[in-house]
């Protein structure tokens, strides 16, 4: 369990983290989202006491992350692939870490053997590892503890789709015994594959703290729904409206739907025995269902070019 | 304990640090035997204005770490500042949340790793120079003793006195610069006028300190007092260590 309560930290005049309060519960897959600068890295290194929060705190099972004696064995966390020295084995790395922590180095063959490392990559240095084998080294960092707590940020960043597919299934094996799992990411489809929960963050400030089909479902994504039954479509649509969606024909074979999500579509298709020909999430309009989420809290939005003006 | 195994796992495991060892004792085995020979050569020339005498053994190990400190001084500092250039810092902080208990561990690898390292090279020195001085040198086995003791005692004091600072200053170019300024040039500055006042602030100085240490000469203050006037310093700069970890952002 995280808890964070009041969270702040302010460079200067600009609030990275905005008095932000939520809790990240255990036993399911949180995924962090927010648009680049949104202050979700930031609020992770507050987590972890790498930045000095400027009000609030952060607790990691109630306590504050330097009370914690060996924290290896309550958190773990990648947040920066890249930080391991590059004259360094992996397997010194890993030694090293577990060492501080009373870590046995037969943990430490263990969870090189739980990412996939081998011996030959973990004796190399760690310059000459590849991004995902980087990030492999970097998700063995955080499970040596076995901690109760897991924190990634942008784990699939530069991922091929088989590291892709990796991160998602350890992060949901990782959640169903029963651990506490936070993603970050900036993209909302990838979250939309792996998160249970979202903790959406635009601006340092909290968006959004639901479950994920609830979160696209209030995004006003829409989903195309097809059957080649006219009278079954028309049934699912009244049964869809009742539930409070938003319900567009697109001729008599074709359903726009808003407020609700594909999976419970789906299953009221199966429930009323009318067959599908096409059910869809917008994967577009999601991404600017997101975007509309957090249109006013992008540090930096894309500005049209002026025109006719000098050029600096 | 654990984490002083961390910081000696993390400082093992990087080729540079080996590097620095055979650099040190290569620069050893180079300024002791080319300071034999000097005073070799100053008792045989034809000049007898210019005859050292015989000389302590041990006094031209002790010179010779004018040069030979820096590499003993990057062993120290690096042993921080890589850990901000690499971002391990993070990973450092991640596993031992206090900056105390971080830079204690450092500075307790460091001095042992330096002492040792400040042993290896009074042998080195000794085997070189020795045979070089032949006539001209006076080895007395306890004194010769203690002064490599001291030399090492000297290395591990600066080595700490690096790695604080490097702590508060972060960048390794930036910590040798100071460390060249503190150890040589202000001092040797502050003696350039000939005024008494000056000359009691140079004394004061961790290098200077370190050589009347060393020395043993008693001028303007006893040895001892010297020894604790660089420990003096290391245990100050750790401290700004440790209060610059615990202040900044990691």
């Amino acid at each position: 369990m995280i808890t964070l309560r009041t969270l702040t930290k302010r460079f200067g005049n600009t609030a990275a983290v905005d008095e932000l309060t939520v809790d990240i519960g255990p036993g399911r897959v949180t995924g962090f989202l927010g648009p680049n600068g949104a202050g979700k890295s930031t609020t992770m290194r507050l987590i972890l006491g790498l930045d000095r929060p400027t009000a609030g705190q952060a607790l990691i099972g109630g306590r504050p992350y330097h009370r914690l004696r060996r924290p290896l064995h309550e958190i773990g966390a990648l947040l920066d692939a890249r930080a391991v020295h590059p004259a360094r084995s992996g397997r010194a790395h890993l030694s090293a870490m577990a060492a501080s922590n009373g870590i046995s180095e037969r943990r430490v063959d263990e969870v090189l053997a739980t990412v996939g490392l081998d011996e030959r990559a973990a004796a190399k240095p760690a310059r000459a590892l590849s991004l995902g084998m980087g990030q492999r080294l970097g998700i063995a960092g955080a499970l040596l503890g076995d901690p109760p707590v897991l924190m990634f940020d942008e784990p699939v960043n530069g991922l091929d789709p088989d590291g892709v597919r990796w991160i998602r299934q350890l992060t949901r094996s990782l959640a169903a015994e029963g651990r506490t799992v936070l993603i970050s990411s900036h993209l909302m489809s990838e979250m939309q594959q792996t998160a249970d929960w979202l903790v959406v963050l635009g601006r340092g400030r909290l968006i959004a703290d639901a479950p994920t089909a609830q979160v696209i479902a209030d995004s006003g994504v829409a989903v195309r729904v097809r059957s080649p039954r006219p009278e079954g479509l028309a049934a699912v649509a009244d049964r869809l409206t009742a539930a409070g969606a938003v319900v567009e024909p697109a001729g008599t074979d074709e359903l726009t739907v808003t407020g609700t999500t594909a999976e419970r579509i789906g299953e009221l298709a199966y429930e009323l025995g009318v067959p599908l020909h096409e059910l869809a999430s917008h994967e577009a309009s999601l991404e600017r269902a997101f975007m509309a989420l957090t249109a006013d809290r992008v540090e930096y939005a894309a500005r049209p070019a002026r025109t006719g003006g000098a050029s600096a | 304990m654990t984490t002083i195994r961390a910081e000696w796992t993390k400082l093992r495991s990087v080729r540079s640090t080996w590097w620095t060892v055979v650099a040190a004792v290569v620069v050893m085995a180079a300024t002791a035997g080319q300071l034999a020979i000097y005073i070799a050569n100053d008792n045989t020339n034809d000049d007898p204005g210019d005859d050292p005498g015989v000389v302590a053994l041990g006094s031209v190990l002790i010179d010779s770490l004018e040069l030979v400190q820096y590499a003993v001084l990057a062993l120290g500092l690096l042993t921080i500042t890589s850990e901000f250039t690499t971002g391990t810092i993070r990973t450092t902080l991640q596993c031992t949340p206090s900056r105390g208990r971080v830079l204690l561990a450092k500075a307790a690898v460091t001095a042992t790793v330096t002492f040792g390292l400040g042993l290896l090279l009074g042998a080195v020195g000794a085997v070189v120079a020795g045979p070089v001085l032949g006539e001209w040198g006076a080895a007395p086995a306890a004194g010769t003793l203690r002064d490599v003791v001291a030399l090492a005692g000297y290395l591990a004091l600066i080595g700490v006195l690096a790695l604080g600072l490097g702590a508060v200053l972060r960048s390794a170019v930036l910590t040798l610069t100071v460390l060249l300024a503190v150890l040589m040039i202000v001092p040797l500055s502050l003696r350039e006028p000939d005024i008494t006042a000056l000359h009691r602030v140079a004394d004061v100085f961790p290098g200077e300190a370190g050589r009347h240490f060393l020395a043993g000469d008693g001028e303007p203050y006893p040895p001892a007092v010297g020894l604790l006037l660089l420990a003096g310093w290391a245990a100050v700069t750790l401290l700004a260590g440790r209060a610059a970890l615990r202040r900044r952002d990691a």
